[in-house]
């Protein structure tokens, strides 16, 4: 014990005189002094205080390295980025920093990429730059490391925005983004020229001012004053109400509305999506299509109208069933025919010259027994099936009694154009058949013949029985003087 | 390392730091070498950091940091500095270069 007092007694001038060296030699860098209220540590700091302090206050981790490579400090960001205190990481190696191999200073001063190892097991993509300097005849190597992390998830944010932006730019609706309070925070191309100008920062009902398509919608709609609608809008689900907007640009077109929430990672609303699909051409097909089925129905009465007058006038001239049979089932058919030319040419009209062939295809207008000659016509759609029924007459007229019932009997059709191109003048003329003696038949072919030019195409019929071959001559007008008559005159029965 | 074994062989240090000045570190990092290459298993190091509780200093009458007390093997030693110098502090504690 007397050795060890000695050598309390003799450490104080020893002590004193080390610590004075060792301050003197810059070997420490903090004192203890008595306060009043205790010790307290006073700092020593020299030139490279500032600069340590920035170290220290650096976002990206960093740390030294003595030539061992062994880690001699690092700042309080590197702690944080590996999860450790700074006496936990000073002394180790540098490589067993990282997870896989460690990082070497590269050539051209840039950086590498590595993954540092943390305390909770994950890795921290980061990315390192390492410099060698010689400090005071000892090498040291200065380390950075970068969280990569924060800019790989600010990448993602920009890859997802740039994604949710060209969503927006070839969406073919109007779609705009709306925040909380109902202003436009996001607006798709088609929003921009739906709004005519750019509509990011206004309410959506200053920058879409609707009104709804139905009286019963614009209920819904008025419900809300403008700024509760920009915040129902904001805030709740609005599907399928049918708006038109209020701008000259935009008038006769029909916008269908729909909204639904926002939501963030934390399942928070943060805003709303709501798009404007333009359905005008969509109700318009709808129109259309409600159109076509009251034409058609319209156009199917008249059809049987037609069917029920032809059997009515056949059975009337029919001197036997089996006579009622072949002339209705001929009738028939060329209003057939007609019909099919009419669906053919989508009921816009058909050449006359075209007409005539098909229609008389079954008397052999291909073979030299019937000629046709005349200027090109274009018949309107409502001239086809009268014309079929007056055709269908003459040739059936002239295949039983007339120059197609003789094996050399011809039948020349000509006609011109006349009245200023407005009418029409035919003349069928038959040559070549069985002698006619008397007036001729005045039976139902004549009468349909008749009844039909002047009441169906507007004008006359002569008939004339001469003893080598009947002459018709028809003339009838091309256009329509007034709206036609939907049902046929033809059709009606006579009395 | 049983606790009688340190007891008896061990080298038990104290090393006083003031949060991470530079010489602090440089001494912690200097010191850890030091002993892994010539106390390997034989070693203990507490740090004892004053900016956290000055009051600590007075234990053993800290006046500069960092110090280096060597409590075991007795006698107690106390090495100033950033113990940069290895020779000095293999000296200083008494520790034969291996």
């Amino acid at each position: 014990m007397a050795g060890k007092d000695a050598r309390q007694a003799a450490r104080p001038r020893n002590e004193a005189e080390e610590t004075v060296e060792a301050i003197h030699r810059g070997n420490v860098d903090a004192v203890v002094v008595q306060g009043p209220s205790g010790p307290q540590v006073i700092m020593l700091q020299g030139a490279d205080a500032p600069y340590h302090v920035l170290v220290e206050r650096m976002s990206d981790g960093a740390l030294t390295l003595d030539a061992d490579g062994s880690i001699v400090y690092v700042n309080s960001r590197l702690c944080a980025l590996t999860g450790l205190p700074a006496d936990q990481i000073v002394g180790r190696t540098f490589s067993s920093l990282f997870a896989g191999s460690a990082p070497q200073q590269r050539a051209d001063d840039a950086a590498s990429d590595a993954q540092l190892q943390r305390v909770d097991g994950d890795d921290l993509p980061v990315s390192v730059w390492m410099r060698q300097m010689a400090m005071g005849g000892v090498v040291a190597t200065l380390v950075t490391l970068t969280d990569m992390s924060i800019q790989r998830r600010a990448e993602e944010v920009a890859n997802a925005e740039r994604f949710a932006r060209s969503i927006l730019e070839q969406a073919t609706d109007a779609v705009v983004v709306l925040a909380l309070d109902g202003r436009i925070t996001h607006a798709s191309w088609v929003a921009e020229q739906l709004a005519g100008r750019t509509p990011v920062g206004q309410l959506f009902s200053a920058a879409f001012p609707l009104d709804a398509q139905s009286a019963s919608q614009q209920g819904t709609l008025t419900r809300f004053s403008r700024e509760s609608l920009d915040r129902a809008l904001a805030t709740k689900p609005f599907h399928g109400v049918e708006v038109r907007l209020r701008d000259e640009r935009m008038s006769g077109r029909s916008f269908l509305l729909s909204g639904g929430p926002l939501v963030n990672d934390a399942k928070e609303t943060v805003g709303s999506i709501v798009t404007l699909t333009d359905i005008t051409d969509r109700k318009r097909a709808e129109e259309q299509q409600t159109m076509l089925v009251a034409e058609l129905n319209h156009r199917v009465k008249n059809i049987l109208a037609i069917v029920q007058s032809v059997a009515g006038q056949t059975l009337r001239t029919s001197p036997s069933l089996p006579a009622f049979n072949k002339a209705f089932s001929g009738r028939i058919q060329a209003v057939s025919i007609a019909h099919d030319i009419l669906t053919q040419t989508r009921w816009i009209g058909i050449g006359f010259n075209e007409l005539l062939t098909t229609v008389l295809a079954p008397y052999g207008v291909g073979e030299g027994r019937i000629s046709i000659e005349g200027p090109p016509v274009l018949l309107e759609a409502r001239l086809v099936l009268p014309l079929s029924m007056v055709l269908h007459e003459l040739a059936t007229n002239a295949s039983k009694y007339g120059a197609l019932s003789a094996p050399f009997g011809q039948v020349a059709i000509s006609w011109r154009l006349c009245d200023d191109r407005r009418r029409l003048e035919l003349v069928w003329l038959e040559r070549g058949g069985p002698v006619i003696e008397g007036s001729g038949s005045r039976g139902f072919g004549t009468t349909l013949i008749d009844r039909v030019v002047r009441f169906d195409l507007d004008g006359e019929a002569e008939l004339d029985f001469a003893r080598d071959g009947i002459r018709c001559t028809l003339r009838f007008a091309l256009t329509a003087e007034t709206a036609p008559e939907q049902v046929p005159a033809s059709a009606v029965l006579p009395h | 390392m049983t606790a009688a074994a340190m007891e008896q062989d061990g080298y038990n240090l104290r090393l006083y730091v003031a949060g991470q000045t530079p010489k602090s570190v440089a001494a912690l990092a200097n010191l850890k070498k030091l002993c892994e290459t010539h106390l390997p298993g034989r070693y203990t190091i507490e740090v004892i950091d004053l900016m956290k509780d000055p009051a600590l200093a007075q234990r053993d009458q800290i006046v500069a940091i960092p110090t280096l007390i060597r409590q075991l093997p007795e006698p107690l030693k106390r090495i100033i500095g950033d113990l940069s110098n290895a020779e000095k502090v293999l000296v200083g504690l008494d520790i034969a270069p291996s």
